[in-house]
């Protein structure tokens, strides 16, 4: 049953359905989803980066970790099954662990800050962010080089090309014998 | 230089404006029938389909709210950017393969073409057209207020246009809008997303150098400051929070793959074998252009923060009041074009696909049949939407000012939980059910216009979109696991076995 990819995939969904209900209960604090700036009309502001974190921030760090396991779980997901070589899997895996590593240093970047007031700077940003901002997107960079690098090998081969040109042919012989017979 | 600034702007955008208009009558000899009009016969390149992709993700949203909600929210907005590598990766990886097969088989003009083929069933195609329709109302009205408030920003710095008011900037975008795309359906759209795709590229790359020369001490002066005003406005997860950033990153992540104006030009591509190139350029441009949404963004936080310029009326002023204040001339007249391409392209294709759920997927799916001659109705179909979309837009503004970008990211909320388990899910999964998509479609428009119309406000900043995807996608899965496995025609079995 765990063999099938969307298997689980319903299970992570799941997961981070009860997730976010366990958010949803647990305890607001006034600045969870910010306060108004208190100078600047149409700003807002954080405000205590540790009290809004306090009640939710173990949920929030797992719900984003299932999040980057669906990312990769739907990719699979995406490659037809004879095509789910273990080499697959082993690209696949190695792209979570990179996604899961910049996630974590984003994460326990901005913990640090919290902790300590301080923080270094990378290519104009506050480390964390920095993380965040070329991070996350550096991130998926090999599910792309995946796609486009292995596009002959995973995701649509010579066979399947064929394939689907003799598909296509049947499909159009068979309309066009339809209408002339009617 | 300076003293002609306005005139400059103007003319770029008259230029620009012409060159839509032009577009729309030399495609107007190219389509010749409803398949022409609606996915241009399938024939297009690989850099076409890739600029008239990224160039529809970047929408008005992205150009003028983007920078808005970065001054507003700080850097909780990023995630909506920085997610677009893992978006379009999901885009390629779970529709555009198996899209493109069965439009080719099935000879589809629409989304709801390949659901109604893939499920065997009018009720899911049914759902699907009525879920665009919706979606696109709140979209298109969206595009069509921002283009609008951006027109009378630029007209009104000039003598002769001083006193314009937004209902006459309505009408002349509307109206530019609506030429081109009645006269040359999606063919105009997708070489005009070219052109548009390229000044977006520009503006994007030439805002990077402008807003970085802003501070002496270039980006990292300018979020120094805004740390030094609050922490968490520059931190990973902004002013809006932990679970407002996470939110984005699922709902505008995962959602790209459910957005239907984006996957339907999967759908016109020549050769299928371009996806291999179409995915990396598309990201590549839509990287470059989005340099305007955090670069804007942060300069003017800053800016305001730091006393060099008085704070802004709304966030969405930030765009402008960038161009007007710090940008040359020039530069100011290439990023206001490329302000109105990155509206346009969003809204030409919204307007395409709205007017194919009308004309064809509904009656289709009511009656058996569209409707005949159908390329008169969908450029008649095209100018009522556009009409009624500019009277929402109307409405809207004058009604509750809410947003612009807000009211985006609704309509991309919408798309996102309706369309993606049974759209992006469903084209990789035998077992997907008609029962499956039914009840995950309802439940995602019920959550989404539940929680917004009842300004319903989730706590730690959790968002109805989200709660709407990831219930969609449970109940997606859940359904289809306990109904009946169904019998699938034979070329859609053969072709998800590909």
């Amino acid at each position: 049953m765990l063999r099938n990819v969307i298997n689980w995939i319903f299970a992570v969904s799941l997961l981070m359905g009860l997730l976010m209900i366990a958010m949803m209960l647990a305890e607001t604090a006034p600045n969870s989803a910010g306060l108004p700036h208190p100078e600047h009309p149409g700003m807002q502001v954080g405000d205590d980066g540790i009290a809004r974190l306090d009640s939710i921030g173990i949920f929030a760090f797992l719900f984003q970790s299932l999040l980057l396991v669906l990312v990769v779980c739907l990719s699979l997901l995406g490659v037809s099954k004879p095509r789910r070589s273990p080499r697959l899997f082993a690209l696949m895996g190695g792209s979570l662990v990179f996604m899961l590593f910049v996630w974590w240093q984003m994460y326990s970047g901005h913990q640090a800050f919290l902790a300590t007031g301080e923080t270094g700077y990378f290519m104009g940003f506050p480390t964390a962010t920095a993380w965040q901002v070329y991070g996350t997107w550096l991130g998926a960079i090999p599910l792309v080089l995946i796609y486009s690098l292995g596009f002959r090998k995973y995701i649509y081969t010579e066979e399947d090309e064929a394939a689907f040109t003799r598909l296509l042919k049947e499909t159009r012989t068979a309309t066009e014998s339809a209408e002339s017979s009617s | 230089m300076e003293a002609f600034r306005q005139e400059i702007i103007v003319g770029a955008v008259v230029v620009y404006m012409a060159f839509c208009v032009l577009t729309g009558l030399w495609a107007m000899k190219r389509t010749q029938s409803s398949s022409d009009f609606f996915i241009a016969g399938r024939g297009l390149g690989p850099i076409v389909v890739a600029l008239a992709l990224f160039s529809s993700t970047l929408s008005g949203f992205g150009f003028v709210g983007g920078p808005g909600l970065v001054y507003s929210i700080g850097v909780s907005s990023f995630w909506m950017v920085v997610i677009s590598s893992t978006g379009y990766a999901m885009g390629f990886f779970l529709v555009a393969k198996r899209i493109r097969m069965i439009a080719e088989l099935r000879d589809c003009l629409s989304l709801p073409d390949v659901v109604a083929a893939r499920y065997n069933s009018e009720a899911v195609r049914f759902l699907i057209a009525i879920t665009i329709v919706l979606g696109v109302m709140g979209y298109l009205a969206t595009q069509i207020l921002a283009m609008a408030v951006v027109m009378q920003a630029i007209l009104s710095g000039t003598t002769m246009f001083a006193g314009i008011g937004l209902v006459t900037c309505v009408f002349i975008s509307s109206a530019v809008l609506i030429f081109y795309c009645v006269t040359g359906g999606i063919i105009a759209s997708v070489y005009t997303d070219v052109v548009q795709g390229a000044i977006m590229m520009i503006a994007g790359t030439l805002i990077l150098f402008t807003a970085t020369s802003v501070f002496d001490g270039g980006m990292q002066e300018a979020t120094s400051i805004i740390l030094a005003d609050d922490g968490e406005a520059m931190m990973p997860f902004g002013a809006a929070g932990i679970m407002a950033s996470l939110g984005w990153f699922f709902v505008f992540g995962l959602g790209l793959a459910g957005q239907p104006h984006l996957i339907t030009k999967m759908m016109m591509n020549k050769n299928m074998a371009d996806n291999r190139t179409i995915l990396p350029m598309s990201l590549f441009g839509y990287v470059m252009a989005a340099l305007l949404w955090i670069s804007i963004g942060v300069v003017m936080r800053a800016a305001v923060v730091d006393g060099v310029i008085p704070p802004l009326n709304q966030p969405d002023d930030a765009a402008s009041i960038f161009l007007s204040v710090f940008a040359n001339p020039l530069l100011a007249g290439i990023v206001f074009a490329g302000l109105f391409a990155a509206i346009m392209s969003t809204s030409d294709a919204f307007l395409n696909i709205g007017t194919a759920a009308i004309i064809h997927d509904i009656p289709k799916a009511v009656r058996g049949h569209s409707l005949n001659n159908e390329l008169f109705w969908a450029r008649v179909v095209t100018v009522i939407l556009a009409l009624v979309a500019a009277s929402f837009a109307l409405y809207s503004h004058f009604q509750d000012a809410t947003l612009v970008a807000l009211l985006g990211a609704f309509g991309w909320g919408t798309f996102a939980a309706s369309i993606f388990p049974v759209v992006a899910v469903g084209l990789n999964w035998r077992g997907a059910t008609v029962a499956g998509a039914v009840t995950a479609i309802s439940a995602a428009l019920a959550i989404n216009f539940f929680v917004q119309l009842a300004g319903i406000a989730l706590p730690h900043g959790i968002s109805g979109p989200l709660v709407a995807f990831v219930t969609s996608m449970i109940l997606f899965i859940g359904v289809s696991m306990l109904t009946r496995k169904p019998d699938l025609p034979s070329d859609i079995d053969q072709v998800l076995n590909l």
